[in-house]
């Protein structure tokens, strides 16, 4: 199972970002994420946009991931298909986010670089997929 | 004679070995894998660093490692007779292959400086060094440190021991940091960004003589003749290939251990990836030693194809190195000095932030990021596949610069490259 990204559909409302920062938050709670959490985590998925474009880009859990090779902790590794960063073992060393080719891993809260999409545990359909108001992203 | 005939030889058993034995084994299930290592346990150099800064405890590392390659700790290779495809050991053993890799890596150049020995005076780049600086550290007290050489191992401890609170002077010889690895205007960035966390830079200068007060160190003499005070000297001018015990082996050496683009040495059967191999630079083509993680991986897989039969070319060396100092992040790739006019730059300098790109046929070869630096991948990315830019040119220097600039077929291929299956 895979993210797809149709971004003819995407209508740049970032519900995605938003609901991303709900699943990664402690409370799980919109109201509670926003007004109460510090450090809020960082929306693991973004929206890209330029003129009448934009679409939801998050990591795409690369076949053979240049983050997994370049990491030099082996805190990013793979499990079951997901690429995943193991915060315990990350150095903030920021070569995965050398190699990122889409440019989607960030550097999260401290000096860690842990903030990636994990496929929201790899149980069921990731947030951004569930709550895309136009099927702007897909889960097959 | 104790000998011992494997299919497949690893001398030294760091990252460039880790994943050659890697692609073997996806090439080959049965082929024994004998690995050569003058170290007591698998670890990850880089990490000796952090590990010195306290960010993890040790430099483990967690990653995936082909299980079934027999590993020799503690064990050092003295010579190679290629022709006759055997290696010998400091034990006395002596092991025949049909196909070795040599990723023995790197030494630290020690400039031969009077005082160089002294108690107190170290190199830095093992986890032995790492495991000495501590036990000095543990056992006398240490205020002042001063490191020698403004590259990348002198900023990465650098970095570390800012992270402990010590006063840290950085000597350099050139006029300014990194010089190979940033422009004029980085190096800014970098210098400034030191002075801000209390680091003094004293660049054109050089250590003349270390001075000693009791069998161990007191401070350093300049060449301008300024006396330092340091508990504590780090000795980081550089890095060459590890390839002296090679000297009378066979093979075609250069500053490195000369390799074809399948990394193959100019003795057949026998190949060399890591910091101790020499390949073409991936913009220009000319011999080059680049000594970093990502290339060794790349180049350690190209050679574990090739060892196991199967053919792989390696596209060349491109160099790439991230810092990052007081919260400051820079990075730099490919060509960041263009050596005429020929190169095309656009750049863009702030405050806090600084981009560089250079332009060779229109196509991007190399770039400078001060601050801002999430998007780096992508812009490796456009390197590597030589991308013609045509008017993504004009967007480069634009710091919302992200997949949404690339054409729409290409960035739709792109993201549907192969993913996760469930």
């Amino acid at each position: 199972m895979r993210i797809r990204i149709h971004e003819e559909f995407c209508i740049g409302c970032r519900l995605c970002e938003i609901m991303c920062v709900v699943r990664h938050s402690q409370s799980g709670k919109i109201l509670k994420a926003f007004r109460e959490e510090h450090p809020r985590p960082l929306p693991k998925v973004r929206v890209e946009e330029e003129g009448y474009t934009s679409f939801a880009l998050q990591c795409r859990h690369c076949e053979e991931a240049p983050c997994i090779e370049n990491c030099m902790t082996g805190a990013m590794h793979r499990e079951e298909g997901v690429v995943l960063c193991d915060e315990e073992k990350c150095v903030g060393c920021l070569m995965c986010v050398m190699s990122c080719p889409f440019g989607v891993i960030r550097r999260g809260s401290g000096r860690k670089v842990v903030s990636k999409c994990d496929l929201c545990g790899g149980k069921g359909v990731p947030f951004c997929v569930e709550y895309c108001p136009n099927e702007a992203l897909t889960y097959e | 004679m104790n000998e011992r005939r494997v299919r497949y030889l690893l001398v030294g058993f760091s990252v460039a070995s880790w994943w050659a034995a890697r692609s073997i084994r996806e090439e080959d299930a049965e082929g024994q894998i004998l690995a050569v290592s003058e170290d007591g346990e698998l670890y990850s150099r880089p990490l000796i660093t952090y590990a010195l800064g306290r960010r993890i405890p040790g430099p483990a590392y967690w990653g995936d490692v082909v299980r079934d390659v027999t590993v020799l700790w503690g064990r050092k290779a003295v010579a190679l007779e290629a022709k006759d495809q055997v290696v010998h050991l400091d034990s006395g053993e002596r092991i025949a292959f049909d196909r070795a890799l040599i990723a023995t890596g790197s030494v630290p150049i020690v400039p031969p400086v009077e005082g160089k020995d002294l108690e107190g005076v170290f190199t830095f780049t093992k986890s032995r060094d790492l495991l000495q600086v501590e036990r000095f550290l543990a056992r006398y007290p240490v205020e002042e440190v001063l490191i020698l050489g403004g590259g990348f191992i002198g900023l990465k401890t650098c970095e570390a021991f800012l992270g402990r609170g010590f006063r840290v002077t950085l000597v350099e010889l050139a006029p300014r940091l990194l010089p190979a690895m940033l422009d004029v205007e980085g190096s800014g960035y970098l210098e400034r960004a030191l002075k801000r966390v209390g680091v003094r830079v004293i660049t054109e200068n050089t250590v003349a003589s270390f001075v000693d007060r009791g069998g161990r160190l007191f401070g350093a003499r300049l060449q301008s003749g300024e006396f330092l005070r340091a508990d504590m000297a780090i000795l980081a001018v550089g890095v060459r290939p590890n390839i002296d015990w090679l000297s009378s082996s066979g093979l075609l050496l250069g500053r490195g251990i000369v390799v074809d683009e399948h990394q193959e040495t100019s003795v057949r059967g026998i190949f060399a990836a890591g910091d101790v191999a020499e390949t073409r630079h991936f913009i220009s083509g000319k011999r080059t030693v680049v000594a970093i993680w990502p290339e060794a991986v790349r180049q350690g897989k190209v050679a574990g194809k090739n060892m196991a039969g199967k053919e792989v070319r390696y596209p060349g060396s491109l160099p790439l190195n991230v810092i990052e100092i007081g919260g400051v992040s820079l990075v730099s790739c490919g060509v960041v000095n263009p050596p005429d006019d020929a190169f095309e730059v656009l750049s863009r300098e702030e405050e806090s932030r600084y981009r560089k790109f250079v332009i060779l046929d229109g196509r991007l070869v190399g770039f400078v990021l001060v601050g801002d630096v999430e998007k780096a991948g992508l812009f490796v990315h456009l390197i590597r596949e030589r991308f013609p830019l045509y008017s993504l040119k004009d967007k480069l220097l634009d710091e919302r610069f992200g997949l949404v600039a690339l054409p729409a077929e290409y960035r739709k291929y792109l993201v549907q490259g192969a993913g996760v299956e469930a």
